[in-house]
């Protein structure tokens, strides 16, 4: 911001302006510098002004008095005045005035004076010459902590020049930098590197692009840390010596920005920091222009191989040959065996732009596969040409949890594997038992939300059968009686049957003391007025516990 | 023309005065009259609130009416101090200064304006010859043909709140507890005659020197630089007369009750002894006290040009004030007529501002202040007479080139300016009514 400091040291202030009282204000903003005619009252003065007087008041006004009151009450930032000829230095008048000849009538003349402040004694005369600026005006610009300042023999209109040519220059400075800015980032869609490039030539200063955790994508700066990038707005980050600028590129859905526009400004370059981020944001636009290109392109994958693959699941008879070359230019392979895989996506993920990180890290565990997004997960399946050993799914097997437990947290949350069926029909037989494992592995914890479907025999049956729509109301029904009761009945039931009736195994499975599990057993019996130790019971309620803890019901 | 009218004669028969006006001399003496001082003030005190009564001036009285009119004078409108020496000369001398009140003459009664015009601070210097004022009456009654019955002052402030008196006494006319400014004023054609629409002219100015003019027709911007192109070859002041006025048309054209006015305000002015209480001072008068403290720039200047010849000088005051610091500027030409506290108009012209000696309380001239001088400045409320709308312009701040809007005191004390005042007298309310002071009874008489 500008102050009356910095007005001073124009080359067409200094010499010409001097600073005659209210030197305490000196630091203070100016906004806006306004010529007036006169310290007459007549127009509104307004917040960070500095006024300048254009035409010199008369001697010892008691309107710029005045007007330095309106200045302050206004917040002003000061009043300039023309003070004449420089013959004195300011505050003491000539005190060699030729003596008065002035004829007054009424009060008639004064004779003698005693003072030298007393500047007009001698009737007045040495009006034009000396400070017309009185010492009481002096007196009330300190004590109003105003700048009072004076120009002697310059032209006022030429300091409103200067002084507004200074006040437009970031203006002037930033629509430059913009404008070169849109000529830089047109139409045309670039890489974020070109962005990158582009801009750090454009201003002259490191310039990065950082993702959503603050990790450096393209170029580089010192402390990419420093952005907030929890907060999606532009920023401006103090640092030793300088100041980062931060703009965002978001993307409409996901409010959280995929990526940050970050321009570091250090040394003389800081000054700029008020003109830079226009031109910042201008750069962002152009990134967030590639990245919704970006988005288009891979959601338009994305719909065209999720229509592939429900068609390919719905396939009850040999493919046609249409299929077959969609298949084909999917780059999908049909022939072989396939062991299909379900990933169960974290809530509210938004899939398209995981799928290839998912890919990737398949790939890290050495398993060549097909993912798809499908439904809230992906579904995908990877391919043996000879019908595998056990020992060769057993291994898949463990690659596959492998990369689950990469992927869990953040992307992953269930996964299911199914087992290996031939071309063409298996493949949709291999899918839904890897559905079925997935919707099973939500419910266990203790089995690291991964499941396969060889490992689950009788389970994946009796979970096939109570998918019924008779059974589930039923259940219900059984358990009704445990639902609103402390101590989470339902789930220590499940737990305890899941555990074989050992009660140190439900403790341990749900953390709580033996005792507390043994308690809960006897109020379950008690409610449900049922014998643990009986086993048709046991099944019955076992199979009731596992419906009503599904996922999804 | 020695002989007092026989309106007069009548009414103050009537009012039973005249006996003891008559007696009066032959008991004269300064012994005696320093016991009446004590007890004749309370008698007075009765005779001011009687509507017929009539202000008897008694020796004490005359440094209350000095006081009241200096005050008055808001700085300007000359010393006065050698009109009441002529005064207490009369009253040595055992002659009766009395001055009755304009409701107590017949409305026939023929009132001729009186007063001194020029530059007052001569007066002192060249003194006057004692028939100046004599020679203005006699040569308006020439020219009008009409006997003089009573007259009134011009201007209660300053040196023309007095010199009627002395000129009653001398003529054997009496005077009315009036006058035509309720201040001091620097122009005739501010002249509450002119403010009212009625002409002044034709007047009569004579000089020490023994000219009389008479101008008979003209307006009353006429009459005034008739008077300022006279003034110089006069010697710098001469005794105006202007026709007579009768009494009853007079109650709407000037201040009423101005001469008791004075003598109140001075009075309660000097009842506060040395160095007065300013909350005090404040409450006494009804006005209230703008800053005290120390005189730092005064400042004089050549006004602007009339008519192409020299204006009245001009000149401002700053003080800054022992309380706060503050800055107290006011502006004077032949009177102080705005006050600005750090830059704000605090109060302004048509209201009286004085500035007071902090010590004695004696009111200090503009072309007397000085750097250095301990002071407090002093405003008080102008006559209702003023402030009726389409007269105050004729006094206001632009009346005198000055760009602000009147900051006057409202009746009863407050000041209709809204700005920051922090050392505004606490009694707002005052004991005595705020309507008192500056002839304010006037709107009774009116």
């Amino acid at each position: 911001m500008t102050s009356v400091r910095r007005l001073l040291a124009l080359p067409e202030w200094s010499g010409q302006v001097r600073v005659l009282a209210g030197a305490a204000g000196l630091d203070a903003p100016v906004r806006t510098v306004r010529p007036v005619a006169g310290p007459a009252a007549g127009h509104a003065v307004a917040a960070d002004e500095l006024i300048i007087v254009t035409n010199p008041p008369q001697p010892a006004d008691w309107r710029v008095d005045a007007l330095l009151r309106r200045v302050v009450d206004a917040g002003g930032a000061g009043v300039l005045v023309p003070c004449g000829p420089a013959t004195g230095t300011g505050t003491a008048p000539g005190s060699g005035a030729p003596a008065g000849t002035g004829t007054m009538v009424g009060t008639g003349t004064t004779t003698g004076s005693e003072t030298t402040t007393d500047s007009g004694a001698a009737a007045g005369s040495g009006s034009s010459s000396g400070s017309e600026v009185s010492r009481a005006t002096l007196l009330l610009a300190d004590r109003l902590g105003l700048p009072l300042l004076g120009t002697v023999g310059g032209d006022p209109l030429e300091l409103v020049v200067a002084a507004r040519l200074l006040l437009a220059e970031p203006e002037i400075d930033r629509a430059r930098l913009v404008l070169a800015a849109h000529r830089a980032f047109d139409n045309r869609t670039c890489a974020p590197e070109d962005v990158v490039r582009r801009l750090k030539d454009l201003l002259g200063v490191p310039v990065a692009l950082l993702d959503d955790r603050g990790e450096p994508l393209a170029g580089e700066v010192t402390e990419p840390g420093a952005v907030r990038v929890d907060e999606f707005v532009p920023q401006r980050v103090a640092l030793a010596g300088g100041v980062l600028l931060a703009h965002p590129a978001l993307l409409p859905h996901p409010a959280r920005p995929t990526l940050w526009l970050v321009a570091e400004l250090r040394g003389t370059a800081a000054a700029r920091a008020e003109i830079v981020p226009p031109a910042l944001a201008v750069a962002a636009a152009a990134v967030q222009r590639w990245l919704l290109a970006h988005r288009v392109e891979l959601e338009r994958d994305a719909r065209a191989r999720t229509a592939l693959l429900g068609d390919l699941l719905r396939l009850d008879a040999e493919p046609s040959a249409q299929l077959r070359r969609r298949v084909a230019d999917a780059g999908w392979q049909l022939g072989g065996w396939h062991v299909g895989l379900r990933i169960g996506a974290v809530p509210a993920l938004d899939l398209v732009p995981w799928t290839a990180e998912i890919s990737r890290v398949l790939r890290a565990e050495g398993v060549e596969a097909v993912v798809v997004e499908h439904g809230e997960g992906w579904t995908g399946w990877t391919t043996f040409a000879q019908e595998p050993t056990p020992a060769r799914v057993r291994a898949l097997a463990a690659k596959l949890r492998a990369a689950h437990r990469k992927l869990s947290g953040s992307i992953a949350d269930h996964m299911g594997v199914g087992r290996p069926h031939p071309w063409p029909e298996g493949l949709a037989g291999t899918v839904a038992e890897a559905t079925d494992a997935a919707r099973l592995a939500a419910t266990r914890p203790e089995a690291g939300f991964f499941l396969q479907v060889d490992q689950l025999g009788m389970a994946q049956l009796l979970l096939e059968w109570t998918r019924t729509d008779t059974f589930e109301p039923a259940a219900r029904a059984l358990l009704a009686p445990l639902r609103d009761q402390p101590g989470d009945l339902i789930r220590t039931l499940s737990a305890y049957l899941d555990a074989e009736s050992s009660i140190a195994e439900t403790a341990a499975v749900l953390g709580v003391h033996r005792n507390t599990v043994a308690a809960r057993i006897d109020r379950v019996e008690r409610l449900l007025g049922v014998d643990l130790g009986h086993r048709d019971e046991r099944l019955a309620l076992h199979l009731a516990c596992r419906t009503v803890t599904l996922p999804g019901r | 023309m020695a002989l007092p009218s026989q309106a007069w004669v009548a009414a103050a028969t009537r009012a039973g005065r005249i006996g003891s006006a008559i007696r009066r001399p032959v008991s004269g003496g300064a012994a005696p009259r320093g016991r009446r001082g004590a007890e004749g003030a309370r008698r007075r005190a009765g005779h001011v609130r009687q509507a017929e009564g009539m202000l008897r001036i008694e020796s004490p009285d005359v440094d209350a009416l000095e006081r009241g009119v200096a005050v008055l004078g808001s700085g300007g409108g000359g010393d006065s101090r050698t009109a009441a020496t002529l005064l207490r000369r009369r009253l040595a001398e055992g002659l009766d200064v009395a001055v009755r009140p304009l409701d107590g003459l017949p409305p026939g009664a023929r009132v001729v304006p009186v007063g001194v015009v020029g530059a007052t601070a001569v007066f002192a210097e060249k003194l006057p010859g004692g028939h100046e004022v004599a020679a203005a009456v006699e040569a308006i009654q020439r020219w009008t043909g009409e006997r003089a019955d009573a007259l009134v002052s011009i201007e209660i402030g300053g040196l023309n709140g007095v010199l009627p008196l002395v000129a009653a006494c001398d003529l054997g006319l009496c005077a009315v507890d009036a006058d035509l400014s309720g201040r001091g004023l620097p122009r005739l054609d501010q002249l509450s005659l002119a403010a009212a629409g009625r002409p002044l002219t034709p007047a009569a100015l004579a000089e020490p020197s023994g000219q009389v003019l008479v101008q008979g027709t003209g307006a009353p911007a006429d009459l005034e630089r008739t008077a300022r192109t006279f003034l110089p070859a006069a010697g710098g002041w001469a005794a105006l007369a202007l026709a007579p006025v009768p009494a009853g048309e007079l109650a709407a054209c000037c201040v009423t009750g101005s001469v008791s006015g004075a003598v109140r305000l001075g009075r309660q002015i000097l009842a506060l002894g040395e160095s007065p209480d300013p909350g005090r001072l404040a409450a006494a008068t009804g006005g209230r006290v703008l800053s005290v403290g120390r005189v730092v720039e005064v400042t004089r200047r050549p006004g602007p040009e009339v008519h192409g010849r020299p204006g009245f000088a001009r000149g401002s005051v700053t003080l800054t004030g022992h309380a706060s610091g503050e800055l107290l500027r006011v502006e004077m030409e032949n009177e102080y007529l705005l006050a600005l506290r750090d830059g704000l108009v605090v109060a302004s012209t048509p209201d009286v501002i004085a500035v007071l000696d902090r010590r004695t309380g004696v009111p200090i001239a503009g072309d007397t202040v000085r750097v250095g001088m301990e002071v407090m400045v002093l405003q008080v409320a102008i006559s209702a007479f003023w402030t009726a709308p389409g007269r105050i312009g004729v006094l206001a701040p632009r009346a005198y080139g000055l760009d602000s809007d009147p900051v006057l005191l409202e009746r009863g004390g407050e000041s209709v300016d809204p700005g920051p005042e922090g050392r505004a007298q606490p009694g707002g309310a005052l004991p005595e009514g705020g309507a008192q002071p500056g002839g304010a009874g006037a709107g009774a008489g009116a």
